[in-house]
């Protein structure tokens, strides 16, 4: 569904990524864990668009993306739940719910009761300013935001940071709820082991490459996790 | 009498302020949605109403059409001022668009002396009769109809920031850039549209100001630019409703000034309070999104 192809993208002479190539299956959770710094941010940040790749492409059902401002990513059914949420601070649940949904030109109040009724306490709080509510609901907000466009592909850049374990529970328990209900989610996490929990298929990366990628029994756990927070390289 | 003194005071201070209200929501759309300052915004203002000036004098052409020359004008000039100034430098440090900005400011003033060299024109007036009178106090029907003009851009100006799609979109980009284009917002597009908006905004001001002074000058310019820029300052940097609050407020510190220390303490006290305020920078004052 989705396709990296040997990506490099730069912060001025620094690369980032230095060549990452990976995929993502339609129908899946896919996750993608590593170290601080390894580039996992830079690599959601270049396929939604915000980051221009130096090399490499990147494409989605057979188009390229690469090259796109973020909107046209998003049109293209594409939506990112960027780390640390960005809600809109000054304007309310509601209104954030609706600037998710800029670019539908249908009817979608129907869509915010649905996702209302999903998200509870969303629902208390419709009228109240996205910039006071706690980080839990933030991110939820965030995610729900992200689902006013209708994306066909979900991507989570680290839902569960900063957040209490009984928060996280309740972010993985709606991350698996969206993937019954057919969203295709990209998911990046420092979380391991609720990562593997949910996920099909997942890929390591370790300073700016992709070092290790496989289904979530092929590697010990405490292997994946001693990786993912340490990198293989510094033991 | 004092309190009649007040009280008609507080009446000129407020249709004043009606005027910078009006130039400060302009200055705080774009401030807002570029997060850089236009120090080209009166000058805009000035060029529309240049061409109105122009128009009318080789026309005499009625008031409805200058008003619509003006506002015209001012947007092509906004126009012009966003994709030479803001559009190339959306990403890079703000200093350069302002700067930018500033090369542009000389440019419309060169601009408008090649279209009418003299220092000042007269510019039809907005009302031929005298002023009215409620018992002890008068106000001109020029400065009423700033007023109401004020009023009303303000209400439409809230129903469509408020009430409406592309209002929600505005406010999305003010609140986080990033995140709006991640939602599907095209910043660049919203961007353009709020210039062309602030622009019309800028010109009925403009068209107001001149109407109701009857002359132009290039002076205008910078004028418009350094009320509407306090106005903006006051109302605490970015917010619509604290630039009407600061337009009123500017109006109304300006002209009690006036009245009981003298006419040079009119600018004095304004920019004193400005520096103040700078120097303070109570809470309500937002500096996150400058610089």
């Amino acid at each position: 569904m989705l396709r990296v192809q040997e990506l490099v993208t730069a912060y001025g002479k620094i690369e980032a990524l230095k060549g990452v190539s990976l995929e993502v299956a339609q129908g899946t959770i896919t996750c993608l864990l590593g170290p601080n710094g390894a580039g996992k941010t830079t690599l959601m940040m270049t396929i939604a668009g915000v980051l221009k790749p130096k090399l490499g492409t990147v494409s989605f059902l057979g188009e390229k993306l690469s090259g796109l401002a973020p909107h046209a990513i998003v049109a293209r059914g594409i939506a990112l739940v960027p780390e640390n949420r960005l809600v809109f601070p000054s304007m309310t649940v509601l209104e954030n719910l609706r600037a998710g949904a800029f670019q539908r030109k249908d009817d979608f109040d129907a869509d915010i009761e649905r996702l209302l009724g999903r998200f509870p306490r969303l629902k208390e709080r419709s009228a109240q300013l996205a910039g006071t509510l706690s980080g839990g609901e933030q991110q939820m907000l965030a995610v729900a935001r992200a689902l006013m466009s209708r994306p066909k592909l979900l991507l989570m850049d680290e839902p569960s940071l900063g957040l209490a374990p009984l928060v996280v529970e309740e972010i993985f328990a709606i991350i698996a709820e969206l993937h019954r209900d057919g969203t295709t989610i990209f998911l990046v996490e420092q979380n391991a082991h609720m990562a593997l929990k949910v996920a099909h298929r997942f890929f390591l990366m370790e300073q700016g490459r992709v070092s290790f990628s496989g289904d979530p029994g092929s590697l010990a756990e405490d292997e994946v996790i001693r990786r993912a927070y340490l990198g293989s390289s510094r033991n | 009498m004092a309190l009649i003194d007040i009280f008609q005071n507080t009446l000129d201070g407020l249709t004043a302020g009606a005027s910078y209200a009006l130039l400060g929501v302009g200055f705080t759309l774009i401030f807002g949605v570029l997060r850089r300052a236009n120090l080209s915004y009166g000058p805009a203002i000035m060029l529309g109403a240049y061409a109105a000036t122009w128009v009318s004098l080789h026309t005499g052409a009625g008031l409805l059409v200058l008003f619509l020359v003006a506002v015209l004008a001012t947007v092509l000039a906004g126009s012009y001022v966003e994709r030479l100034c803001f559009a190339p430098h959306r990403r890079g440090p703000a200093a350069a668009a302002m700067v930018a900005s500033f090369a542009i400011w000389m440019q419309l003033e060169e601009l408008a002396t090649l279209l009418l060299p003299r220092h000042l024109y007269a510019f039809p007036a907005l009302y031929e009769g005298g002023a009215l009178h409620f018992g002890p106090f008068s106000l001109r029907v020029e400065s009423l109809l700033m007023l109401l003009a004020a009023l009303a851009v303000c209400f439409v100006g809230w129903k469509a920031l408020y009430a409406t799609r592309f209002g929600v979109a505005v406010r999305a980009v003010i609140d986080d850039p990033r995140a709006a284009e991640l939602s599907g917002i095209s910043v660049g597009a919203i961007s353009l549209r709020v210039f062309a908006l602030a622009s019309a905004i800028g010109g009925l001001t403009g068209f107001l100001i001149v109407a109701s002074h009857e002359q132009v000058t290039p002076m205008l310019g910078m004028w418009s630019t350094l009320k509407g820029m306090l106005a903006m300052m006051l109302g605490g940097l970015g917010s619509l409703p604290g630039a009407v609050v600061g337009g009123l407020a500017l109006g109304l510190i300006e002209a009690h000034s006036q009245w009981y220390l003298g006419p040079q303490f009119r600018d004095f006290i304004a920019y004193f309070l400005l520096f103040a305020l700078l120097a303070a920078r109570p809470p309500w004052m937002n500096t996150r999104s400058a610089y």
